[in-house]
């Protein structure tokens, strides 16, 4: 169990932390984003065999870091390593970031999009990017065996022969072309692409209250003392608390000093550092607390 | 059936006598909790007295006062031997310490064996006059006192002496509106201490529970923290009034001992029942920190001649310590 919720524990906390920053009023990145794609090495994973989910950027300008971008909340996965890469040259700035996961159950699900969030340099209006969601089916490797047996081990390996002289046929023209536009047009900007797409953004309390409900699962889902000392962080950084203050210090923030949001405060500074037989009840009232409170936005 | 009794009670209790003064109101009772002594440093006329006489009739305790003097002797403080003359031996007579709650008055103007003498029965709980060793009340607590204008024909405590101490208020001057309270309080009506809101079982009870207050492991480090970073403070930085940058370090001799540790523990496990709980909280260690450090640690001269308030350094280095 404690396995398979590591990756939600660590990208809602990567959520928050990210999300953090436009709750406390941080400036959005003006950037004209021209590709935004959310892909995986296989749509159909295998039970226990590691894949990547990778999410690309590719934006006109060019800058050191993409703030705002929120990965999906990989529920049904467990994070094994996150790996970014920001490139920048002429043509602008390309960001990658590559997820490696593994699922442990069979069965079909979709990620759902990723988001970014910028002043769009070609109106200069704030909006919000999605990528495409990456629906998943997953195997498990006896299934898999059985498939393959019965299919026929004869057809996969001219099917794979097939197919691996297709892929290079096709790498080798695409290299062919790359190779002589270079030639023709050095420098060529990049296609302007329009936003895959775009809809209004989000208010600050409803992104507030999809962070709370995502801390709320992940309380319900682990109730140590360590996944409650993790959800009072990424409370504390939704309300754009800094680390290192007391819960008498947060609660001399502006809104912070009464009603559920004051009781939520209270409750997980309980689950934190009361004793060991006082824990469960303290994560069940810090749980009722997070539910009070994302009502409370509503 | 029986209401228990609880510490917030007692301050309820006091604050009926005595307007503001939360801090001293709040060491005398975490003192009594943490069974350390405290030491109050302010101006003259400051309810010290009053806070000590209020405390010791809420708990049906004594309460002694004793006026330190250049010409006090150590007998005056634990008492001695004279000669019964109809008796033809000698008889113990028990000194002014034998009480629950002690205003030691002006401590600083009583020679260093008198201080050592009050301190050594602080830390020992129990005296020794002749060949008979006396144990001293249980509660006890001193309420030890200092005046920082007036310093002339004064001993100062070393800081040996001082670590004895659980904590050390500043005590400062009354708010207006407070100041006015006192004015109805005192001089349009004669109110008189609150008596007999709690026993000396009570303070016993309290002292075990406030032993049994869960400290967090994650609290024990940062208590650890808190008192390290008085020894080692070059990233700390503060501002002279002139306006200069210093680095901490430089104005400390020697940080706060292990005692400092141990006291902040106490203090944080006693402000933690105090408010009704049975687990500390950071924000506890840190109400707790200053007082708790103020007089352990050795500041040198630069702290004067940059004109630097200590408090001012010791609240960066607490603020430089990232709360758990």
């Amino acid at each position: 169990m404690a396995r398979k919720l590591t990756a939600p524990l660590i990208l809602v906390a990567v959520a928050c932390l990210a999300s953090a920053g436009i709750g406390r009023g941080q400036t959005l990145q003006r950037l004209t984003v021209q590709a935004f794609l959310l892909s995986a090495d296989t749509m159909q994973p295998q039970v226990d065999v590691p894949f990547h989910v990778v999410v690309t950027l590719h934006v006109r300008e060019r800058v050191s870091a993409i703030n705002n971008l929120q990965l999906p909340m990989l529920a049904q996965l467990e994070l094994l390593g996150d790996e970014r890469q920001t490139v920048t040259d002429p043509r602008g700035t390309q960001y990658r970031e590559v997820v490696t996961v593994v699922v442990h159950d069979a069965g079909r699900f979709a990620i759902a999009p990723a988001t970014l969030q910028a002043i769009d340099a070609r109106d200069g209006k704030p909006k919000q990017w999605f990528t495409n969601d990456l629906p998943l089916s997953v195997h498990s490797s006896a299934t898999h065996i059985a498939n393959g047996v019965a299919a026929g081990l004869f057809r996969d390996i001219a099917r794979i022969v097939a197919a691996l002289i297709w892929l290079a046929l096709l790498v080798g023209a695409a290299l062919l072309m790359i190779f002589l536009l270079r030639r023709r047009t050095p420098g060529a900007p990049v296609p302007v692409a329009e936003p895959v797409s775009y809809q209004r953004m989000p208010s600050e309390a409803e992104q507030r209250r999809h962070q709370i409900e995502d801390a709320l699962l992940v309380l319900r889902a682990e109730r140590t003392r360590s996944a409650a000392v993790r959800v009072r962080a990424a409370v504390w950084r939704i309300i754009g608390a800094p680390e290192g203050e007391t819960l008498g210090d947060v609660l001399r923030r502006p809104g912070c000093s009464e009603g559920p949001l004051r009781d939520l405060l209270v409750a997980l500074e309980r689950s934190a550092f009361t004793y060991d037989e006082d824990l469960a009840a303290a994560v069940d009232d810090a749980g009722a607390a997070l539910e009070r409170y994302a009502e409370a936005l509503t | 059936m029986t209401v228990e009794r609880q510490p917030g009670d007692l301050r309820a209790a006091l604050a009926k006598t005595i307007v503001g003064q939360e801090g001293v109101l709040e060491a005398l009772l975490l003192a009594l909790l943490s069974n350390g002594h405290v030491l109050l440093e302010g101006p003259p006329g400051l309810a010290k007295t009053l806070a000590c006489r209020s405390l010791a009739a809420a708990l049906e305790g004594d309460f002694k006062r004793i006026q330190f003097t250049p010409d006090l002797l150590p007998s005056d403080i634990v008492g001695t031997r004279i000669f019964d003359q109809r008796e033809s031996r000698f008889a113990t007579v028990l000194g002014p310490i034998f009480a629950n709650v002690v205003l030691a008055d002006e401590i600083n103007r009583a020679p260093a064996k008198v201080q050592s003498a009050l301190l050594e029965a602080m830390q020992e709980r129990q005296v020794t006059i002749g060949p008979e060793s006396h144990v001293l009340p249980d509660p006890f607590v001193v309420m030890a006192t200092m005046n920082p204008l007036d310093s002339e024909g004064t001993y100062a405590l070393p800081i040996a002496q001082m670590d004895r101490f659980l904590m050390k208020i500043n005590v400062g001057y009354p708010t207006r509106e407070e100041e006015l309270q006192i004015l109805d309080r005192f001089a349009m009506a004669d109110t008189q201490p609150v008596r007999c809101v709690a026993t000396l079982d009570d303070v016993r009870a309290w002292r075990a529970a406030a032993h049994a207050v869960h400290v967090d492991e994650k609290l024990k480090r940062y208590i650890v923290d808190l008192v390290a970073i008085t020894r080692a403070a070059q990233s700390v930085a503060v501002k002279s009034a002139g306006g200069a940058c210093l680095k901490a370090a430089e104005l400390i001799d020697y940080g706060a001992s292990p005692r400092a540790t141990l006291a902040l523990a106490f203090l944080a496990r006693g402000r933690a029942l105090l408010d009704g709980r049975d687990f500390a909280l950071p924000d506890d260690v840190r109400a707790v920190a200053a007082p708790a450090l103020r007089h352990r640690i050795g500041f040198n001269y630069r702290l004067a001649t940059e004109n630097v308030s200590a408090d001012v350094v010791i609240d960066a280095m607490i603020a430089a310590i990232p709360a758990p």
